[in-house]
């Protein structure tokens, strides 16, 4: 198969390494610099693609989410897994940090065992340099017996002598062998291996394969095994039992282990330490934004920085982009008349101006700040010092840039629940993103709220928001008998930004959203526009009349705004006042006070619009999606009905 | 032998065993806690909250919860 297919398609070379080795900095280097096509990330930002041309041969690109090993029981290593199991790529780039090689080397080492050609880029020789470690390349490359280069990617140096090496590589049709463990391990390697059945899917080599089956202990290929070929089977479990009888720990634990050893020994081998000391200055700075006080001041300015930029960044950005839009807007009135044709482009403008002049001002400068704080590592730390406050809500510090995400927007932020190992985590926090109030809804607490009744109400409405979210962790974990697994995260140690970088990701993240958020949005306008023109909105008002006008006690031209709102949050905003016919200042000579709190409650914490109720369907699966929409349709109602009855008092 | 919640900070201390379900003990055997290995408690850890852990060997500083902390059992290393 592999001859046949092999003329006409390009090599694939896949990047992989541990989370915060460079890798992706080093991928984007590389795609940026001589990227052919666009880099697209799947809409599952599952790993990104892109074609290179080095001197006339083009490269497909493969970079894989960090991953500590290739442990089957981890869903985000399971990504990298199941890429090298099903898609065999031409040859891997194993990006390592060069300070902490130690630990690297234990991935490395993994890898090798895979037998595919692999050149290893040994990143970050600067922060190893400045930590006293000395490496000496051609020593590692010969133990390892593949292709080392050292690398610098954050200046994008060795990233020349990397492709040459790569092409190089390629061109010879050499194996990699495994470096041998201790000898009663391989033994019983060798003998299991001896038992796997010609006809079995193998991968690459059966070594691999064995060392996989011993480490698949207690997951779900044990119960599959079991039932294909029971014979197999308990071949395994002898051999399991004789390596945990010799070595008194789980057999997964006794091949860790193995790793383990072989990698700080490779380490001793080919590195000298000449002074053991972090970088003095970082380390005091370190010292400040950890500190159990003061480090949670600082947490407060971020955050409290993070959104006045935001909005001090998206707001006249988006006055700027509304102008023209609403003189394109007048001008299509005056020249295309009232019919179909009007109706048919006022919706399609809708829809992409929304994205354009809405969510992208506000959204961009969001992305951006967010790949800063994670670029320097302060994402990490502030997982860290959240961690006590995630545990009063069921969760534990992992879920809380899930949660800024979502506030610039919900849908990236469910996609980015995939961090979290366990499926009780994911489940609770993709549950309560829905609650966090997006930029689109931030833009109705501002204009509503805001403007209307001065900026401490919208503070109040804010923190009363915060409380929320939190009470409703809590009640949704009930639901829950295991308690969240804890947090188990690494510090990487602090870095400078690079701006190309962040720049880099911001684009990769806009992208992803572009592809699948903005589409619905401008179907749903184009919809709605139709529904305006044949006057359906009239049926739809009168349908929803004994909710909006009994229950929630608002005017009921106000019940299409709804439909809206479940397309996108902010045209309920818009449509309210052409729903009600007045303009901006006229507004409240025809609500009360009460109307336009219960109103702005109600929308904001109504069902997840129609983009964050399709990514939960899609990531996290149907139930949950429609146990969010109840969710919050039932807080939304109770909560506009208690608001409503207080201001009765 | 104590565990990792009872430990005090800045001395060297030993892992003797990691308890708990193979889920947990497989993720804190990718990111270096062995048996055997030698880890420092970072006084920068939170009351009541997380602690810090710093990998001797490696150089590099995990933050644990205190439920996955309790499992750890470790030992103080004379010097």
């Amino acid at each position: 198969m592999r001859l046949l297919t092999n003329k006409n398609r390009y090599p694939d070379i896949i990047f992989i390494g541990q989370p915060n080795s460079g890798k992706s900095t080093l991928f984007n280097a590389i795609a940026g610099l001589k990227a052919e096509t666009s880099n697209f990330p799947g809409t599952t930002v599952e790993h990104t693609h892109s074609k290179v041309n080095v001197e006339g041969k083009i490269l497909n690109i493969i970079d894989l989410p960090g991953s500590y090993t290739l442990n089957p029981s981890d869903e985000v290593e399971n990504v990298a897994l199941k890429h090298l199991f099903v898609e065999k790529p031409d040859l891997i780039i194993n990006v390592l940090d060069a300070s902490i090689l130690g630990r690297s080397l234990e991935l490395t080492i993994e890898l090798i065992e895979l037998g595919y050609p692999m050149v290893v880029a040994l990143n970050m020789m600067d922060l190893a340099e400045k930590k006293g470690i000395e490496t000496n390349v051609d020593k590692l490359s010969q133990i390892l017996g593949v292709p080392v280069v050292p690398t610098i990617a954050t200046h994008g140096r060795g990233i020349k002598e990397l492709l040459n090496t790569t092409l190089k590589v390629l061109r010879k049709t050499e194996t990699v062998k495994p470096i041998r463990w201790s000898k009663d391990v391989e033994d019983k390697i060798s003998e299991l291996e001896q038992m796997i059945p010609s006809d079995f899917p193998i991968v690459q080599n059966k070594r691999f394969t064995a060392v996989k089956m011993i480490e698949a202990e207690k997951l779900l290929f044990d119960k599959m095994l079991l039932e294909i070929n029971p014979s197999l089977k308990k071949g395994l479990d002898s051999v399991r039992k004789a390596l945990e009888e010799r070595h008194s720990a789980p057999a997964y634990e006794v091949i860790a282990a193995e790793r383990h050893h072989l990698a700080l020994k490779i380490f001793e081998e080919s590195s000298r330490v000449t002074r053991r000391r972090r970088i003095d200055w970082l380390e005091r700075i370190d010292d400040i934004i950890m500190h159990p006080f003061l480090g949670y001041l600082i947490l407060l300015g971020v955050f409290l920085a993070f959104f006045i930029i935001i909005f001090e960044v998206g707001n006249p950005l988006e006055e700027l982009l509304l102008g023209p839009l609403n003189s394109l807007r007048v001008y299509l009135a005056d020249n295309l008349g009232r019919g179909l044709l009007f109706y048919l482009t006022e919706g399609l403008i809708q829809g992409i101006g929304g994205g354009i002049a809405i969510v992208l001002p506000y959204f961009i400068p969001l992305l951006f700040l967010m790949s800063l704080l994670e670029d320097i590592g302060y994402l990490a730390r502030a997982s860290f010092l959240m961690d006590t406050f995630m545990h009063k809500i069921g969760l534990h510090g992992n879920s809380v840039s899930p949660f800024i995400l979502g506030f610039g927007c919900n849908v990236p932020a469910v996609i980015s629940t995939r961090i979290l190992e366990s499926r009780r985590d994911r489940i609770i926090t993709s549950l309560l993103i829905p609650f966090v109030p997006c930029s689109a809804r931030t833009t109705i607490i501002l204009a509503l709220i805001a403007f209307y009744l001065g900026p401490l109400w919208a503070l109040g409405f804010y923190v009363f928001n915060i409380f929320l979210l939190g009470l409703l962790g809590r009640i949704i974990s009930l639901f829950f008998k295991d308690p969240s697994p804890g947090l188990i995260l690494e510090i990487p140690s602090l870095k400078m930004p690079s701006l190309k970088n962040m720049a880099r990701k911001t684009y990769v993240q806009l992208k992803a959203f572009a592809k699948f958020a903005w589409p619905i949005l401008i179907a749903g306008s184009v919809l709605l526009a139709l529904l305006q023109f044949f006057h359906l909105d009239r049926f739809v008002n009168l349908f929803l009349s004994p909710l909006v006008e009994k229950a929630l006690g608002l005017p009921q031209e106000l019940g299409v705004t709804l439909v809206f709102g479940f397309l996108r949050k902010e045209l309920s905003l818009v449509m309210m006042l052409q729903a009600l016919g007045v303009n901006y200042q006229e507004l409240m000579s025809v609500v009360s006070q009460q109307q336009l709190v219960v109103f702005a409650v109600f929308i904001c914490f109504f069902i997840p619009c129609l983009s964050t109720v399709a990514i939960l369907w899609k990531e996290i699966g149907r139930g949950v999606a429609l146990v969010s929409m109840a969710l919050n349709t039932a807080v939304a109602f109770v909560i506009s009905l208690v608001v409503r009855l207080i201001f009765k008092l | 032998m104590i565990n990792l919640t009872q430990a005090p900070c800045d001395k060297q201390l030993r892992i003797v065993d990691i308890q708990g379900g193979h889920g947990v003990r497989r993720r804190l055997l990718s990111l270096g806690f062995h048996k055997n290995h030698l880890i420092e408690l970072d006084s920068r850890s939170i009351l009541g909250g997380p602690i810090l852990v710093r990998d001797l060997t490696s150089d590099t500083s995990v933050a644990l919860g205190r439920g996955i902390a309790q499992k750890i059992m470790v030992e103080i290393v004379d010097e």
